[in-house]
């Protein structure tokens, strides 16, 4: 019955996005009736409704048990627990699929409501884009991969062909017994049975399909004509939006490869991650160069680059991983949505660049302003744009340019690992943090050499300080302390520069320090919650260079007793759990170790392996056993294909120095960006500003 | 960046002309996103090639364990059977005694051939695993993993039995017994 | 005839020196010829350089099927025959295919794979430099006077103040 409905609701939802395409042209090109667009509108809205109603109808499937749904029966069982039936929502290609049509139309709809009057113009032909691109994905549900497809058996076929699946009832058909769907049930992916996978994907998914907003605004603006800096307005707070999901998402995602695939790792160049790398990308080089077109309305041309280059590197990532294009653990299984797909992400790509250029042809996209001093801002950020656009071209042709040339022109199969990467990427990202260093104390227009390198006094003499204790701690190579060095010089840049202005504030208005902080904030968000996420990336780059160039690593079989050392630690090997069921039905190994250090047990840790006895396919886990402190994890693994018994056990020992300052410099880059894209808009501005002076006061006080 | 090339002084000179038509550097552009998906296409339908079932069985050259080196076109005349395994497969070690006793059903008449190609697999391990099953038939290693990147395996055991005009005669996925060997070989060395 | 005989030289010696930074790897440990223990650590050593063969960008050291436990053994093996870094390397190579490791060892698949990214970059900077130059050079509307600097007017803070005030109003 569930199912009935989520496909109803499905098909309806193709017709209504359909229909909303046809109406907004419709009705804004030729019939001009504001009645018809107002129904295209709706549409779309409607659109959002029904897929959220089919959502609900899968969800309500999977939480039913109803097996003879056929990816009910393909992703849990009866044994899984509640989180992973819920979870197992976008645990395989159909499902996923399903989910993030919804959320595109979540998003398309948000858009729809909250930008409809201030960008009055453009919302019908972006409701288009938008609706466009939802239908295809629909139509991908529908067609190609449906959730909703159900197991029948066919009593009068031969033997081997009985059984089929369909999403209609077939004649002379029966349903098959619920007893054995039930006993016959596959159960999720043992890889997705963790926290982070479960909300690593729908993150990831909204920072994807979140990028389908600012894409139809920059079309909505070249198909309309509507070429002023509306469509920047309209879609620039969309893109931040999209952007934070796509970088929780990749954040998660390295947690959840650092916990569960036991590399001990976060981040390992597998062409998948790359493939969600490269939207970041580009949609962060949009994000800075955004502010010149604001601010100088130069660059038009090239962010419509970059707009439809974020989301056409979406739609190509997500063919590239969905259609087997590119092996990876993180891909989906092959299935037959690879060629519509090709074929969708190239019409796209085709079409949008084809339309930039007829506008700028045509002389709509011409600068306002020239660049005046080769220091200035905007120089700067086009260099930015340019190390982001050398970082994409980088990691696209490790991921796919270089294994497919290959194959196609050489006949050879070869993959660009991380060695390739590590060669190719590190001076692009030193760059990256260097104008990070340059770019904020530099000034639109003009800026003298001078007046930059006096601006920057400060922060170094802070940077060369706080190089000492890298120093006294150990780190005694040049090319470390110089990585330190342009890192940290990112951060003390923004931190100062956050910290003049608060003192301005507080001489010239003299409110106190935290209330002068909340104010910047709160007027100029875009600025200074951009230095925060400045800082927050510093972070993350310390933790990164860190755990990769100090990262040791060893291997021992110990007995029950025995010790091993590294880094100063022991681990000490206390005993052997053998057998453990968990109420999911996995067995698991558990060790049960000791860290030790400087003659003081620090922690006990549990590194175990976990075996799957009803799940095909790959069916062992490795899960880390980490004690983590500001310096460093440790962290264990129990050696999976190495014996184990009470006597011996294989460990592998990993120490990753700093690599918490990545989970914590992540945290401040949400943080930075939640109040970025903060809206000032929604309480009127006098309520807001005595109701927080209010509050802060009191915690200032 | 890419469009730098466009002529900017004309569009500047002239702001209002509505010129259509489009420069030598968009139209580049274009063909490059064009030339772009042509390579991901033709990768995409690489991709979903699969085993070959019918015509022409693709030529390699290989050399044996114990050092004899051949074509499989040198072969012609006669039904080769060759089969992908590796000695850390289960599903080969099954297969293997039911392959060795269908080759020596065979191995009198001359006209028939087998050839146990060692994917992926580890030396000293495959030539254990050789002695472990008494196998006497023809087997090679993969180097390179080349022959079975042109029969576009997905795993071991794959078999495939080719007539004696060089064709690929039938593809078996899964493991094989001497019975069903049998059938598909005595109709090929009838005709 | 002298003078082009120089500069082909040069070319020669440029292209040993590109040649030899692609051929570039880090010195193998000295072979000792006597046969001894090698740890777990000396075979990880290797086997994260390597992928799995057969399975799916996962590097050799950390991969759990029976295949790659084999594979780590062989490295064992030859680590214990004596055989260097490189050579197990190329091994793998001559029988897995260029797949098996992060770079090609191929010298033209190495080349494609590590000099292209760096032409395509090269060029990108080539354009966004010709951008630049442009946008300063070209003629129009675009001289409006530049902001002041805040960065400029440390000493006074009233006029970083103004600054700030502006930059906050949004102007």
């Amino acid at each position: 019955m569930l199912a009935e409905i989520g496909l109803v609701a499905t098909l309806l939802a193709f017709f209504t996005s359909i229909y909303s395409i046809g109406a907004s042209i419709y009705g804004e090109r030729i019939s001009r009736k504001e009645a018809t667009v107002l129904s295209g509108r709706n549409a779309a809205i409607l659109t959002f409704v029904l897929l959220l109603v089919a959502m609900m109808g899968l969800m309500g499937a999977l939480l039913n048990q109803d097996y003879q749904v056929k990816y009910v029966w393909s992703v849990s069982s009866p044994d899984m627990p509640l989180f992973f039936r819920i979870t197992a929502l976008w645990g395989s290609q159909a499902g996923s699929l399903l989910f993030w049509s919804f959320l595109m139309s979540a998003f398309s709809a948000g858009a729809t409501i909250i930008n409809w009057r201030s960008h009055r113009r453009l919302m019908p032909y972006a409701i288009a884009y938008m609706m466009a691109v939802v239908a295809f994905f629909i139509g991908l549900t529908l067609f190609i991969e449906n959730p909703f497809s159900r197991w029948w058996i066919l009593p009068n076929n031969p033997v081997d062909s009985q059984v089929v699946d369909s999403a209609f009832i077939p004649s002379d058909s029966v349903a098959p017994g619920a007893v054995e769907l039930a006993s016959s049930a596959n159960g999720l992916n043992p890889l997705l049975r963790h926290f982070g996978m479960a909300i690593h994907p729908p993150m990831l998914y909204l920072g994807f399909v979140g990028f389908v907003i600012p894409f139809a605004f920059a079309m909505g603006a070249l198909a309309s004509g509507d070429l002023s800096t509306n469509w920047i307005k309209a879609s620039r707070r969309w893109a931040l939006v999209a952007w934070l999901f796509l970088s929780l998402g990749l954040i998660l995602g390295g947690r959840w490869a650092y916990d569960v695939l036991g590399w001990g790792g976060y981040w390992g160049w597998d062409p998948v991650e790359n493939a969600a790398f490269l939207p970041w990308l580009m949609g962060t080089a949009f994000l800075h160069s955004v502010m010149i077109q604001e601010k100088r309305g130069m660059l038009k041309t090239w962010n419509m680059f970059l707009v439809i280059g974020s989301f056409s590197a979406v739609i190509f990532g997500t063919f590239a991983t969905r259609s087997g294009l590119v092996e990876s653990v993180h891909a989906f299984a092959r299935s037959g949505i690879g060629t519509p797909m090709f074929l969708f992400w190239f019409s796209l790509t085709f079409i949008s660049v084809g339309l930039i250029l007829w506008r700028r042809n045509r002389g709509e996209l011409k600068d306002d302003h020239r660049f005046t001093s080769i220091l200035s801002r905007e120089t700067l950020f086009v260099l930015n744009n340019f190390i982001f656009v050398a970082l994409f071209i980088a990691v696209f042709w490790g991921s796919f340019g270089a294994p497919i040339l290959s194959e196609l022109l050489m006949k050879t199969n070869i993959t660009l690992g991380k060695d390739y990467f590590m060669r190719v990427t590190p001076p692009l990202f030193a760059a990256l943090y260097i104008l990070m260093g340059i770019a904020p104390v530099s000034a639109w227009g003009v800026s003298s050499a001078r007046r930059l390198g006096k601006a920057m006094i400060v922060p170094l003499v802070l940077t060369l300080l706080s190089l000492i204790p890298f120093y006294l701690t150990g780190v005694h190579t040049g090319g470390a302390l110089v990585a330190y060095g342009i890192v940290l010089m990112a951060g003390w840049v923004a931190i100062f520069e956050t910290y003049r202005a608060v003192v301005v504030r507080v001489q010239m208005q003299s409110e106190n320090p935290l209330l002068a902080l909340w104010s910047l904030l709160r007027r100029n968000p875009r600025r200074y919650g951009g230095y925060m996420i400045h800082l927050g990336i510093t972070v993350i780059g310390i933790g990164v260079i860190g755990s990769t160039l100090f990262q040791m690593e060893t291997q021992k079989t110990l007995a029950v007793g025995e010790s091993l050392t590294i880094g100063g630690y022991s681990l000490r090997y206390d005993q052997l759990l053998k057998g453990q069921i968990a109420e999911d039905g996995r067995m698991m190994d558990i060790a049960e170790v000791t860290v030790i250090r400087d003659g003081q047990e620090l922690a006990h840790l549990r590194p175990r392996r976990d075996f799957f006895p009803q799940t095909q396919g790959l069916n062992t886990m490795t899960i880390s056993g980490a004690y983590s402190t500001v310096e460093n994890d440790f962290y264990v693994l129990l050696v999976d294909w190495e014996p184990i018994n009470q006597d011996a056990a294989t460990f592998k020992v990993y120490i990753n120095p700093l690599i918490n300052l990545i989970w914590w410099g992540s945290f401040i880059l949400i943080l930075g960006t939640v109040f970025a894209m903060w809206p000032k808009e929604l309480l009127p501005s006098r309520v807001r500003e005595s109701a927080l002076a209010g509050a802060l006061v009191g915690k200032g006080a | 960046m890419m469009d730098e090339s466009l002529p900017v002084n004309e569009t500047e000179a002239q702001p209002t002309s509505k010129r259509g038509g489009f420069g030598i550097g968009s139209l580049m552009l274009l063909a490059g996103v064009v030339v772009a998906a042509v390579v991901f296409g033709l990768a995409l339908s690489r991709q979903g090639q699969t085993q070959p079932t019918n015509g022409a069985a693709p030529d390699f050259e290989f050399s044996t364990f114990d050092g004899q080196t051949m074509k499989l076109s040198s072969l012609l005349g006669k039904v080769v059977v060759i089969n992908f395994w590796a000695s850390w497969c289960g599903p080969c070690r099954d297969e293997a005694p039911e392959l060795q006793n269908a080759w020596a059903s065979y191995q009198d008449r001359g006209d028939v051939v087998f050839l146990g190609i060692a994917y992926a697999d580890n030396g000293p391990k495959s030539l254990a695993y050789i002695d472990e099953f008494k196998i006497t038939y023809l087997n090679a290693p993969d180097l390179g993993t080349r022959i079975s990147e042109l029969y576009n395996i997905q795993g071991v055991p794959e078999t495939f039995v080719i007539d004696t005009t060089g064709r690929v005669a039938q593809f078996i996925y899964a493991g094989v017994t001497q019975e069903k060997l049998q059938t598909i070989i005595d109709p090929l060395l009838k005709g | 005839m002298r003078a082009s005989k120089g500069v082909r030289r040069w070319l020669w010696v440029g292209l040993l020196v590109a040649f030899m930074a692609l051929a570039y790897v880090p010195p193998a440990v000295a072979q000792d010829g006597v046969p001894r223990t090698v740890t777990a650590d000396d075979v990880n050593a290797i086997a994260q350089k390597l992928y799995c063969p057969v399975c799916e960008n996962i590097p050799l050291d950390v991969c759990g099927t029976a295949a790659c436990a084999d594979w780590r053994d062989e490295i064992r093996q030859q680590l214990e025959s004596g055989m260097t870094e490189q050579q197990i390397v190329d091994d793998f190579v001559r029988r897995f295919g260029d797949r098996v490791v992060g770079t090609p060892q191929d010298p033209a698949l190495r080349a494609l794979s590590l000099v292209t990214p760096y032409i395509l970059i090269g060029v990108g900077l080539l354009l966004t430099l010709g951008v630049i130059w442009r946008l300063q050079h070209r003629k129009g509307n675009g001289a409006v006077p530049p902001s002041p600097d805040p960065a400029d007017a440390g000493r006074s803070n009233s006029s970083y103040y103004e600054q700030l005030q502006k930059d906050l109003e949004g102007k």
